[in-house]
């Protein structure tokens, strides 16, 4: 019949379409290059590389490997490797670096010198790496830096990027309303330093200048070690009043610049190959760090950053090798499924971040509530953080893979402090003494075994996303135990505007992380500051504000980290933020191309640690 | 004693027509699964003491298996998945089924004005996409049942209201109606004693096959993430499967019982609503079809052309083709 | 009636959309004291003052600081200029870019659905209907009731488990360098075809069992007209009869049907998309309701309204061009 043929075209073409697309395979398999493909979970990837505009999903990891900060600081050990610069000091008054015999910040010495109260400032010099160039060839000098700072500091041009940036301890003030300088805080040999007192040969003016920082320890944390430096001779002439750097809606030049990321980093931008599926970064021969025998310090040559909109998706692809390795962390249900494989490792490592039960133990009058009443008494919440069962959340909710929290929110390291740990009794004889506080405030219970208050059950709502339910349900079960109910009530989409800053919430869940780098903005964060902050329960106890400020601004390094221990103990004794637990870090990645992977803790297989020791099998 | 005869009630004739005793059956089974399902769920899935193990495949205890993300048992879970899909079917349907028969009387009945208003607000109605929709109501106002089961009832009105105004335009021209009119009876009157009654067939039929289209609707939907997400239904199990790895680690079970259940679900209704169809209107059965196919099309045009026939009182092009055997 | 019907139709039409875009505008407005909350950066450690000073620039920057019906009337002549507003996305890439990007990947999907459904449906639809009663008569009758009870999302997922991740035959998810390496050529056509055969096979079974069945009874319908009888006892032969006079008129209302699916052709694949990782409008629509990105939402939102309606109003009036009068009337050119 006439209408045969059609069909049977059709059945043919599919046929063929079938068979010819067999023939392809995706590009990783057959590349022997040296290339490492990367999976990235996230909802879009950046089209422009502007690095002070995000630190949002990819952004922070590209940034880092296409521009450099004047310092490194390891996060757990608080020490500082070179980076732009390769020299640094505090000085002392005569102007004298203070460093010990191995070259080390004299701690001591800084104290003497600067402990007191007439304190205005700290100088402290910096010599750059003359070996460091852009990726387009200029060298990177004091311009550069003065620029980027300059930039930082100045609202009006760098309109509210500098926000991000967190140059506040930088003693380089712009006036928000006129728009001038109104203090000076980087000193070169072209912007009065020697003038003012900062020696700078005419030989060391490109690699010499000064900062004048405020009188706390951790201030120069964030601008060594976070800052990341514009290249002067690009930015400049595109940077005015009516172009500030964050416009969003950025003219054809500043458009331009952003998309061709000009950088002092280890990698630029691969900009034909890049588009918004991949991101591919070219790994620089110029490079001014190198690995200890003087070759190239990351060993891998070109980086493909391929996107990944859901995580099972990333998952499919690590299997069928379309990439080399998740740079995203698994649920420990999928566990199984790499164990089966060959080729593919499982990299477990302890995470940084403790998962916390915060309650809103002083909310605003106006968003009072019965239930919010009960959780203002201390013993009330001394009672459910007795009855949490770490050892049963971590086996339930994440089958195994992760490590108890303690009540002083800071993990084991240099600043833990065990006493602070106040559960560290066993769970039973915790449930028994927390039964007998409750026992003393609400004995009445319904049929249930609800404790009851004047009649109403004691129930409170945890906010949270839907991927904490089954944490909640948990939960649920824990405080069942000690007669209190919890309920799951979903965050919605601004939960921070709509619940959390003004109070608006019975409890809800938060991760928090204090490491030696952070915790004087962290701590202030999170238990002192009752605007627009993490401190959600909006906590104000007069002790603990007070410790907290005498540990962001004592100058004497041991007494810092003494005092961020009595902070610990405090901090558990408030029973403000409960600690849950702390979930491993679960990656993944193939061995078929690259072995050397290295763990690091807190972060996925993809480190600077692993691009570090990478090797290609098969070429030794 | 001489049996009384009497004339086969609603009920009666659907179970005699062979598909609607099917789907009947059914029914009762898919409502009493919903009713009993704490007493044939061996577990509660909503206790959390009752996990057992992630991903553990079908056995004895676990008749499908445990889910991978949180050990729930999934044989437990198909059970009370029946509650929601029934729950929000059989509601949205009924609300549906009022706000249709009330606006569509009113459109046919009240005179011009509502009538050109009401058409209007169809036109657009049928025009705004809406799966695109729901998902902006849902994250501004919160995902519940209750936000579904309203945009279901805003946007679903339309077909049921436009199909109501035809018969009541075909009423209209019939000789009781116009003697009650000239008896001096209200509108009002008029509309709820003899035009309701007459269009009553259409809307039982019409709340069948609704709440048939709701209950895969609503699966789609909760397969999206916008149902409530505290509450157990099939579409949720489906997304959970997905985001869970099913299809990774190859666990068939998870995702073709919620499957089967909403299949079964939504097969029963229509079995229902078409018997039902056919026992009103059994000449619809045989003739039709073309009409049939154009009044079910969302073209103004079209709608305006069959009005403007049916005001004239052209009779029913139906009737012109009942003709022979088909 | 003609051209007064096709300038009450646009009048209309426009009239809609004006109203559609200022709901647009306003829905995510309704109940936000300041709807600028959502840009601005956290405190972090600056003082009070600092931070009012942050979101004044940040009003200034997303246009807030002006009053509501200034930024409307902004919106509306940005609209003018082809503007749908600037994503929150990394990098601030335009609402418009964004859509022109996915756009012709869900007209890959939905065009080759249609194209699919239409074809095999009218295949198989007069093939059921020239064999009345035959197995596949019956089979299509019972495979419609069952095809609507079968939400075509679960059949993707099970084509998914099976052809994708089971067998092979096809690959499961969307291969991540199927855009990004598109250029025309013969193996990206190929890789193209690849993954888009399991998201077409599933949303086209639904459609080929529904224009089946509405040709058929279409088909059937037309056949029982006066006048084929009177072809046929004029002597004409059957192939004359089936082909010019059936077949030509019974496909009137498939093409009518099939003007109405347009409009559902770019927002109906959203679940589709989501369970392949097709990269189309569906999956962007999905990713700005995760991440809260409501200029992009609602630019969507607005683009999918406008292409409704303008589909809309081009299938009236083509319709008012082949009246369908003519043809359910009986009478014949």
């Amino acid at each position: 019949m006439q209408r045969r043929k059609p069909v049977a075209l059709a059945w043919l073409l599919c046929l063929v379409l079938f068979l010819g697309g067999c023939a392809t395979d995706f590009e990783r398999k057959q590349d022997s290059s040296n290339t490492l493909y990367i999976a990235e979970v996230a909802s879009a990837f950046p089209q422009s590389f502007m690095p002070w505009f995000s630190r949002d999903g990819i952004a922070p990891t590209i940034s880092s490997l296409l521009y450099s900060t004047l310092l490194s600081h390891d996060d757990l050990t608080d020490s500082y490797k070179e980076n732009l610069a390769c020299e640094w000091a505090y000085l002392d008054r005569q102007g004298l670096p203070m460093l010990t015999e191995n070259g080390q910040v004299d701690f001591e010495r800084l104290e003497e010198e600067y402990g007191g109260k007439d304190t205005a400032f700290i100088p402290v010099r910096f010599a750059l790496n003359p070996e460091a160039v852009w990726s387009d060839g200029q060298p990177v000098t004091v311009e550069d830096v003065f620029f980027t700072f300059d930039l930082a500091a100045n609202q009006k041009l760098s309109n509210h990027a500098g926000a991000l940036v967190w140059v506040n301890d930088l003693l380089h003030k712009y006036d928000q309303n006129t728009g001038r300088l109104r203090r000076q805080g980087i000193y070169t040999y072209d912007t009065g330093a020697n003038e003012r007192g900062y020696p700078i040969l005419e030989s060391e003016k490109d690699q010499v200048f000064y900062f004048e920082i405020s009188k706390v320890l951790g201030a120069i944390t964030p601008l060594v070690s976070t800052v990341l430096v514009l290249p002067r001779h690009i930015y400049a002439d595109l940077i005015s009043l009516d172009h500030p750097i964050n416009n969003t809606d950025p003219d054809q030049a500043l458009r331009h610049a952003y998309e061709n990321p000009v950088g002092c980093g280890p990698y630029r931008l691969h900009r034909e190959a890049t588009n918004n599926q991949e991101i591919v970064l070219q790994r620089r021969a110029d490079y001014h760090i190198k690995d200890k025998d003087g070759g190239l310090l990351y060993k891998v040559d070109l980086l493909k950053f391929i996107l990944f909109q859901e995580i099972n998706v990333a998952i499919y692809a690590l299997k069928k090798g379309h990439v080399d390795v998740l740079d995203a962390s698994v649920s420990a249900n999928y566990a199984r499924l790499f164990e089966q494989e060959e080729d593919i490792t499982l990299f477990p490592t302890p995470g940084i971040f403790a998962q916390t039960l915060v309650i809103n133990l002083n909310p605003p009058s106006d968003r009072m509530t019965p239930a919010r009443r009960q959780l203002v008494n201390p013993q009330l919440r001394r009672a459910l953080a007795l009855a949490l069962d770490q050892d049963a959340l971590i086996s339930f909710v994440l089958s195994g893979r992760g490590r108890k929290a303690p009540m002083g929110l800071v993990l084991e390291g240099e600043l833990y402090n065990p006493d602070a740990n106040l559960l560290s009794e066993p769970i039973a004889l915790r449930l028994q003494e927390s039964n007998r506080i409750l026992d003393g405030l609400y004995p009445q219970k319904d049929e249930m075994g609800y404790r009851l208050d004047e009649g109403h059950r004691l129930s409170y709502q945890i906010l949270g996303s839907p991927g904490e339910q089954d944490l909640i349900n948990y939960l649920q079960v824990l405080f069942q135990k000690i007669g209190v109910e919890v309920r799951y009530a979903a965050k919605g989409s601004s939960p921070e505007n709509t619940y959390l800053y003004n109070g608006n919430f019975d409890m809800t869940l938060q991760s928090v992380s204090f490491t030696p780098a952070n915790v004087d903005i962290m701590m202030n964060a999170h238990f002192c500051n009752l605007n627009r902050s993490s401190n959600y329960g909006r906590l104000s106890d007069e002790e603990l504000t007070r410790t907290i400020g005498l540990m962001r601004a004592t100058l004497n390094r041991d007494l810092k980290f003494d005092l961020v221990r009595q902070i610990q103990e405090q901090v558990a004794q408030q029973y403000y933020k409960l600690p849950l637990y702390c979930q491993d870090v679960l990656s993944a990645a193939r061995t078929d191309r690259y072995t050397g992977w290295v763990k690091a803790e807190g972060t996925t297989a993809f480190n600077s640690d692993s691009l570090m020791s990478l090797r290609q099998v098969g070429k030794e | 004693m001489k049996r009384v005869h009497r004339s086969p009630n609603l009920l009666q004739k659907v179970w005699q027509h062979p598909q609607g005793k099917l789907g009947l059956v059914l029914v009762c089974l898919l409502v009493i699964t919903a009713l009993a399902a704490p007493l044939i769920a061996p577990f509660d899935p909503y206790d959390v003491t009752q996990r057992a193990e992630k991903g553990l495949s079908p056995s004895l205890t676990h008749l499908l298996g445990t889910s991978i993300s949180t050990g729930q048992d999934i044989f437990s879970m198909l059970v009370y998945g029946t509650r929601v899909s029934l729950l929000v079917g059989v509601v949205t349907g009924l609300s549906t089924m009022f706000l249709g028969a009330f606006m569509g009387i009113l459109a046919g009945y009240g005179g011009r004005l509502w009538d050109t208003l009401i058409m209007r607000v169809v036109d657009v109605m049928l025009v705004i996409p809406t799966l695109p929709l729901t998902i902006v109501l849902t994250n501004l106002f919160g995902k519940s049942y209750g936000m579904i089961i309203f945009i279901f009832t805003i946007f679903g009105w339309v077909g049921l209201a436009r199909v109501i105004r035809s018969q009541v335009l075909v009423l209209k021209n019939s000789n009781y109606i116009k003697a009650a009119q000239l008896a001096g009876a209200s509108k009002l009157y008029v509309m709820f004693q003899h035009i309701l009654p007459g269009v009553s067939h259409l809307l039982i039929m019409s709340t069948a096959l609704t709440s048939a289209g709701i209950m895969v609707a609503e699966a789609g939907l909760s397969f999206l993430g916008l149902g409530d997400p505290t509450a157990i239904s099939w579409g949720k199990m489906l997304a959970e499967a997905q985001s869970g790895g099913a299809l990774l680690f190859g666990h068939w079970w998870w995702i073709m019982a919620p499957g089967i259940g909403i299949f079964i679900s939504v097969f029963a209704f229509m079995r229902v609503g078409l018997a039902l169809e056919e026992v009103f209107n059994p000449r619809m059965k045989r003739s039709g079809a073309l009409i049939r196919l154009f009044k079910s099309m969302n073209s103004s045009y079209i709608q305006q052309i069959f009005d403007d026939m049916e005001e004239r009182g052209i009779p029913q092009i139906e009737d012109a083709m009942e003709r022979g055997t088909v | 009636m003609r051209k007064g019907y096709l300038l009450e139709r646009v009048l209309y039409t426009l009239l809609i959309f004006m109203v559609v875009v200022t709901l647009n505008f306003f829905i995510p407005r309704i109940g936000v004291e300041d709807p600028a909350q959502r840009y601005y950066p956290p405190q972090g450690n600056m003082s009070d003052t600092e931070y009012n000073i942050i979101k004044q620039l940040t009003k200034k920057q997303y246009g807030f600081d002006v009053s509501p019906w200034e930024q409307y009337l902004r919106y509306l002549s940005g609209l003018t200029r082809g503007d749908l507003g600037t994503s929150l996305q990394p990098g601030s890439p335009k609402v418009a870019t964004l859509i022109a990007q996915r756009l012709p990947w869900t007209l890959v999907l939905s065009v080759s659905n249609m194209v699919i459904c239409v074809t095999l449906g009218l295949i198989l639809g007069t093939s059921a209907a020239w064999r009345r009663g035959s197995v596949v008569d019956r089979a299509l009758m019972n495979a419609s009731t069952v095809m609507t009870a079968l939400p075509s999302f679960f059949l993707a997922l099970v084509f998914s488990l099976y052809m994708g991740f089971e067998w092979g035959w096809f690959p499961a998810y969307t291969e991540p360098d199927m855009v990004a390496s598109f250029d025309f050529s013969w193996r990206a056509i190929v890789q193209v075809a690849r993954n888009a055969a399991l998201p077409v096979i599933a949303m086209s079974i639904g459609g080929i069992i529904s224009y089946g069945q509405g040709t058929r009874n279409s088909v059937i319908a037309v056949s029982q007209e006066d006048f084929i009888t009177t072809a046929r006892a004029k002597g004409m032969s059957t192939r004359t009869v089936k082909y010019r006079h059936v077949l030509r008129n019974a496909l009137l209302p498939i093409v009518t049907s099939l003007g109405m699916s347009v409009s559902g052709l770019i927002g109906g694949s959203v679940v589709i998309e989501q369970i392949f990782n097709w990269n189309g409008m569906g999956t962007l629509f999905l990713t700005a309701n995760n991440t809260n990105d409501y200029p992009l939402m609602m630019g969507i939102m607005l683009f999918l309204s406008a292409f409704a309606l303008v589909a809309n109003l081009i299938t009236d009036l083509i319709y008012s061009l082949i009246d369908p009068r003519v043809t359910v009337g009986g009478s014949r050119s």
